[in-house]
């Protein structure tokens, strides 16, 4: 099975942010894989060990995302693929989803996997878009895939409970990251990954219509997340303060 | 004059609340505006339903029904949104952001080549602009958002809006859409249930939730016990799903469910901005941690510092003796 895996470089949750007349400044040196990205790349390898096969990665990003592509191919991805950006454009889920399609349409591959959300966004859309412009067969939120006589078999956390999905090849697939642990590339993989081919492009290279790409959903400006009010704390003796907060729902907070 | 289509999703034989409050909201954006407020029913009863939509205002209830939509499937639920869109020409559709509509909202989006914005807290339509808030950066960061399209797709997280009822006489439309086999080029086997008749987390007026400090049974029936007694529903962190103790449908946060009860006891759970992202909007939020710094104590109403197999037992006993 050959995969190829649509990675995204985040900015760090954890790294200090300010915003200012709403805008969002953040240490632009702090970028990690998208967690849901890792999942997706340690599962293909996974299945690839398994049953044969290999992994490739492509990213859509400034040069700095070439770090997140070594990551990746530090796991043991064999080849990535770079479209470089600026990294100031204004593209939106959708010029994403059809810079990949583009990029996609004359590859060879039998599974396609994405992130089933980027952490910094949570958006979601991107893959979904990528199976509709490609018109492949696809399942989101998977949680477990298997390969079985060629197909995917994909365990997806639905709203009330799992739903085992047989996609044919080729499919296009989202990953949760509750589907594994990534690995931590060791430094075996990570010097393997200085050897490893990565080939640059640029989104005028794949013909993509550039009005096409005009980002329809436009952020505006971004605000703090107002923070609750802080609470109180009870400390003692245990039976005390149970039954204190116990008394203090009923009668304070009007919650029983 | 512009529509507003509201997508009023049916999970388990019921209307799932959250798409009600995105009617109810859609209502009053369209009452304001001088827009018509409408609402799509697919499910393989679809019309049974319609009594209840037309309470919360929609002037006109387009239904499909069919075998093909008893359970879930993107690739049936495309094929009917596609036809609806088609037939009712509406400016937005407004869906609750459910795992189903997670399913499809991309999809849709790049066959309908629509604007789209997901997993909004807040929105308003002037006719042809959306204007959104969405937490980003695990809930850190609220953005505002601008959209355009047409349509323009919009989810909504569950808790958002209330519940406004609005009773109208609606129009029920029945729209035809047949799916052939080609059409679902994916198969479902089957679905695996969450054990028992578990409540949606979603819809859950107060929910227990248990984390890592949840060790073993007796802790776990600690839980089951303080859930009964408030008649709560029960979610886990991260830590607890992973390892298999609860299942995972009943994860909470940044990767699992969002929610906003009146009130949500945190049980040996640390606070992680990942889990906070899917909870800090609860109402009253109580946390049990014997850890005095655990961050989850910097968004707790009611921190309570302490052995959770100490504090439950007298806890439980406690609002057993209020509530009677
Ligand atoms: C803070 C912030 C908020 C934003 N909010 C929005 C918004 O609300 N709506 C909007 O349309 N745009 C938004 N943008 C613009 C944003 O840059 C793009 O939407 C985004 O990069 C595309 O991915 P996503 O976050 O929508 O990804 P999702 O759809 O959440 O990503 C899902 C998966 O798609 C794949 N993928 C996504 N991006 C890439 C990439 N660059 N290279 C390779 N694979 C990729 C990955 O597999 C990823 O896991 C925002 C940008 C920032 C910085
Ligand atoms: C992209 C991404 C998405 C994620 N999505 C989610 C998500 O959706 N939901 C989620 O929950 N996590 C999510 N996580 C994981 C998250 O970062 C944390 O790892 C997780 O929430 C930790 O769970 P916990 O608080 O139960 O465990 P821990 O952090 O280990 O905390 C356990 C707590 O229990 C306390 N404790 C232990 N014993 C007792 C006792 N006897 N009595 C009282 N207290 C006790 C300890 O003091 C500690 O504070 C995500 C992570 C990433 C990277």
């Amino acid at each position: 099975m050959k995969f190829i895996v649509s990675i995204k470089m985040v900015p760090d949750v954890y790294a200090p942010f300010q915003i200012k007349d709403g805008e969002l400044l953040m240490d632009g040196d702090r970028t990690v894989l998208n967690a849901y990205d890792a999942s997706a790349v340690e599962e293909a390898l996974v299945l690839t060990e398994k049953h044969g096969g290999d992994v490739e990665v492509v990213c859509i990003g400034s040069a700095k995302a070439s770090e997140t592509i070594r990551k990746a191919l530090a796991m043991g991805a064999a080849k990535g693929y770079h479209i470089q950006t600026n990294g100031d454009e204004t593209y939106d889920s959708s010029s994403y989803a059809q810079i990949l399609a583009s990029f996609l349409s004359d590859k060879e591959y039998d599974i396609l996997s994405f992130g089933k959300q980027s952490q910094d966004t949570d958006s979601g859309l991107t893959g979904g878009m990528v199976a509709q412009l490609l018109n492949l067969p696809y399942a989101t939120n998977a949680v477990g895939l298997e390969i079985e006589d060629n197909k995917l078999v994909v365990k997806r956390q639905g709203d009330s409970g799992q739903e085992m999905i047989e996609l044919p090849t080729p499919c296009l697939v989202t990953c949760s990251n509750d589907m594994n642990e990534p690995r931590i590339p060791n430094l075996k993989g990570i010097m393997a990954s200085k050897r490893k081919p990565v080939e640059s492009l640029s989104v005028s290279d794949l013909g993509v219509d550039a009005t096409a790409l005009e980002a329809v959903s436009k952020v505006t400006s971004y605000e703090p997340v107002p923070a609750r009010a802080a609470g109180k704390k009870f400390e003692g003796e245990p039976e005390e303060i149970a039954r204190e907060v116990a008394q203090l729902l009923d009668t304070e907070a009007n919650v029983l | 004059m512009s529509t507003l289509l509201t997508y009023v999703a049916i999970s388990d034989g019921k209307i799932k609340r959250s798409s009600l409050e995105v009617l109810s909201h859609c209502k009053s954006i369209a009452d304001a505006g001088g827009m018509a407020c409408e609402a799509v029913i697919i499910d393989e009863n679809a019309t049974s339903y319609t009594d209840d939509v037309q309470k919360y205002g929609a002037s006109k209830i387009y239904t499909v029904e069919g075998d093909a939509f008893k359970q879930h499937q993107n690739g049936s639920l495309l094929k009917a949104l596609t036809k609806v869109n088609e037939v009712a020409q509406p400016s937005l559709i407004a869906f609750a952001s459910t795992e189903g509509t997670k399913d499809v909202l991309g999809a849709l989006a790049a066959q309908l080549k629509a604007g789209v914005v997901a997993d909004v807290s807040s929105f308003n339509f002037d006719g042809t602009k959306v204007t959104a808030q969405r937490p980003m950066m695990a809930a850190k960061i609220m953005g505002n958002v601008n959209v355009t399209g047409n349509p323009v797709l919009v989810s909504v997280r569950s808790g958002s809006y209330d519940l406004k009822e609005n009773p109208a006489t609606a129009e029920v439309v029945s729209v035809d859409v047949t799916v052939e086999s080609g059409d679902l080029r994916a198969t479902l086997r089957e679905i695996i249930s969450a054990t028992g008749d578990t409540i949606d987390l979603n819809e859950a007026e107060a929910i227990v939730a248990a984390g890592r400090g949840v060790k073993d049974e007796e802790a776990k029936a600690l839980i089951s016990e303080l859930a009964s007694v408030l008649n709560a529903g029960i979610g886990a962190s991260r830590a607890l799903t992973e390892s298999g103790v609860y299942d995972p449908s009943l994860q909470i946060g940044q990767t699992g469910k969002v929610v906003s009860p009146q009130l949500y006891i945190a049980v040996g759970i640390s606070g992680a901005i990942q889990h906070t992202a899917g909870m800090a909007n609860s109402k009253v939020i109580v946390a049990i941690n014997k850890d005095a710094d655990a961050p989850i104590f910097e968004i707790a109403d009611y921190g309570i510092v302490g052995d959770l197999y100490k504090i439950l037992p007298t806890f439980i006993e406690e609002i057993k003796k209020i509530k009677n």
